[in-house]
């Protein structure tokens, strides 16, 4: 019963968080929906504990708590998986950015060469 | 008509060593545009740069020789250059050698020439141990998988074709890029060679590969070549 409350108790945290952030229009709808996800599925299992217990069972694991462990720990790798990918995509699109305004740099120099040149 | 060449030069917080090698470079080859990469330079290289009367591409912050050296390709590119020629803002490539560097180029016998130290038996800056046996490494490895055996395939001392320049201007790879530029260029079909060249110790700023940073550069540079394999044909 404690641990069922424990997790409820952090799942409102992290909800109201998340939630929060997204009302404050800090966090984008893509970027919270995992999380809200994860709150989802949290209280689900806290709640209906039985479900949770018939899943692992199924799933072979000898303790509904290996069973859970094993889900956050693929929860973690994959979601710092998808974070690296878009830390990667954002550094591209930052450099490709500061060379566009070299470039930008480069040619309003050389114009106003041109125009000191004409008068 | 007259062919375009352009003489790209990468630099940062080189404020002391600029304004003398621009010098040098308008002296040796007048007939070049030059413009200077000034990647995110805390100190005076872009005002020392403008006072020779060079045009300057002012990067927003550092992105490190890779980044720099693309932007000026991509300017190459835009402004439809013939040749472009890499001349570290450091003062470590003398500007004399320009006009050997250029020459294959022109004649379109290659594609890509590298000005190399070791070939030929010019005095002048080789490098420490250290570095050289790294070298080493990478004339064996670009050996291996190309077939092309260079002296030196980490000097930043070259010549580009207009063919190339498209290349370059869309990709160049990062973080101590020469010898995987090497392999890419190979990759494109790119004819590739080099010519003796005599380099002199750094007038200003620091390499940017030091220490343990080496190490992580070697693999990283092994990885990328290995990953350039299994890239397209084109």
């Amino acid at each position: 019963m404690q641990a069922k409350t424990f997790a409820l108790v952090m799942t409102a945290l992290v909800l109201f968080f998340v939630i929060n952030r997204i009302r404050h229009q800090k966090m984008s709808f893509k970027y919270a929906l995992v999380w809200l996800l994860l709150s989802f599925f949290t209280i689900l299992f806290s709640i209906k504990d039985a479900w949770l217990q018939a899943i692992s069972k199924w799933a072979g694991f000898a303790l509904p708590s290996n069973f859970v462990f094993f889900l956050l720990l693929i929860f973690v790798i994959f979601f710092s998986l998808l974070l690296t990918l878009y830390i990667n995509e954002q550094n591209s699109r930052t450099e490709a950015l500061a060379q566009a305004i070299a470039k930008l740099d480069y040619r309003l120099k050389k114009l106003e060469k041109e125009d000191e040149k004409k008068i | 008509m007259n062919p375009k060449i352009l003489i790209i030069i990468p630099a940062f917080n080189e404020a002391g060593a600029i304004a003398r090698l621009l010098e040098e470079i308008q002296t040796a080859f007048p007939q070049a545009d030059r413009v200077v990469i000034n990647d995110g330079s805390h100190d005076l290289t872009e005002e020392n740069a403008l006072k020779t009367k060079t045009f300057v591409a002012t990067l927003p912050f550092n992105l490190g020789i890779g980044g720099a050296v693309q932007t000026g390709f991509q300017i190459a590119h835009d402004e439809n250059y013939d040749v472009a020629i890499q001349v570290d803002g450091d003062g470590q490539h003398d500007p004399v050698y320009i006009r050997d560097l250029v020459k294959p180029i022109l004649e379109g016998k290659l594609d890509l020439c590298v000005g190399s130290r070791f070939l030929g038996n010019l005095p002048g800056y080789q490098s420490t141990l250290a570095r050289r046996t790294g070298i080493r490494f990478f004339c064996r490895l670009l050996e291996l998988l190309t077939g092309l055996y260079l002296t030196d395939p980490t000097s930043g001392f070259r010549a580009t074709s207009k063919k190339l320049i498209k290349v370059f201007a869309d990709f160049y790879p990062v973080d101590f890029p020469e010898p995987e530029a090497i392999k890419i260029a190979k990759r494109h079909g790119a004819k590739i060679g080099e010519i003796p060249v005599q380099m002199r110790e750094r007038q200003g700023g620091r390499s940017s590969i030091r220490h343990l940073a080496t190490l992580y550069y070697m693999a990283k540079v092994t990885f990328a070549i290995f990953i350039d394999l299994l890239k397209k044909k084109s």
